[in-house]
């Protein structure tokens, strides 16, 4: 239970983290180039960041909660990483 | 290919830089070392660069050695409207 916490909780702090450089990047290439894509791609990091942070924030002093729905709570942000990091990794290329 | 061309010249980290690339070598095909003193870019970023721009079918070149030259690919011809678009927002 505490683990999975644990395993979302660094979940959201990598997801956070990752957005943050996306964004650098994203917003740097903006300034130079005005591509509708870049500014798209600002927009949908920003949004991205929001959720995470909240839901970082919400896993630091959660209520009591049935297993079922952390072990969920915590499957959906894991993939979420897997799915920045791929974005990211293609990025920073 | 407009899709991949906005991305890999405006999305990605190295986008700007690419875009100057591919701008000289439309002026005059050039190989890597060329581009390193002509851009006053570093020799490896340039050859990294050329790679991504190669794998994406941005450029083609006539072989792996040493003083292959590169030029824009008949894809990116097709498309050179959005490569100006794209690079009349660079001034450097």
């Amino acid at each position: 239970m505490s683990l999975m916490l644990d395993a979302a909780r660094l979940a959201a702090a990598v997801n956070v983290v990752l957005l943050a450089v996306l964004l650098v990047i994203w917003i740097r290439n903006y300034r130079e180039i005005r591509a509708p894509l870049t500014l798209g791609s600002i927009v949908f990091g920003a949004l991205l960041l929001t959720e995470n942070a909240v839901a970082l924030y919400f896993y630091l002093s959660p209520p009591a909660m049935p297993a079922l729905a952390v072990r969920f709570m915590m499957i959906l942000q894991v993939l979420e990483t897997v799915a920045i990091a791929v974005l990211a990794y293609v990025i920073w290329q | 290919m407009e899709t991949v061309l906005w991305q890999v010249l405006a999305g990605t980290r190295g986008g700007p830089n690419r875009a100057r690339i591919l701008r000289a070598i439309d002026e005059r095909p050039r190989n890597a070392n060329r581009l390193s003193e002509d851009l006053d870019m570093a020799y490896n970023t340039i050859r990294h660069h050329l790679e991504v721009l190669e794998e994406n079918g941005v450029v083609t070149s006539g072989g792996s050695d040493y003083g292959t030259v590169y030029l824009p690919s008949d894809r990116v011809r097709d498309h050179w409207n959005t490569v100006e678009r794209i690079i009349s927002q660079i001034d450097d």
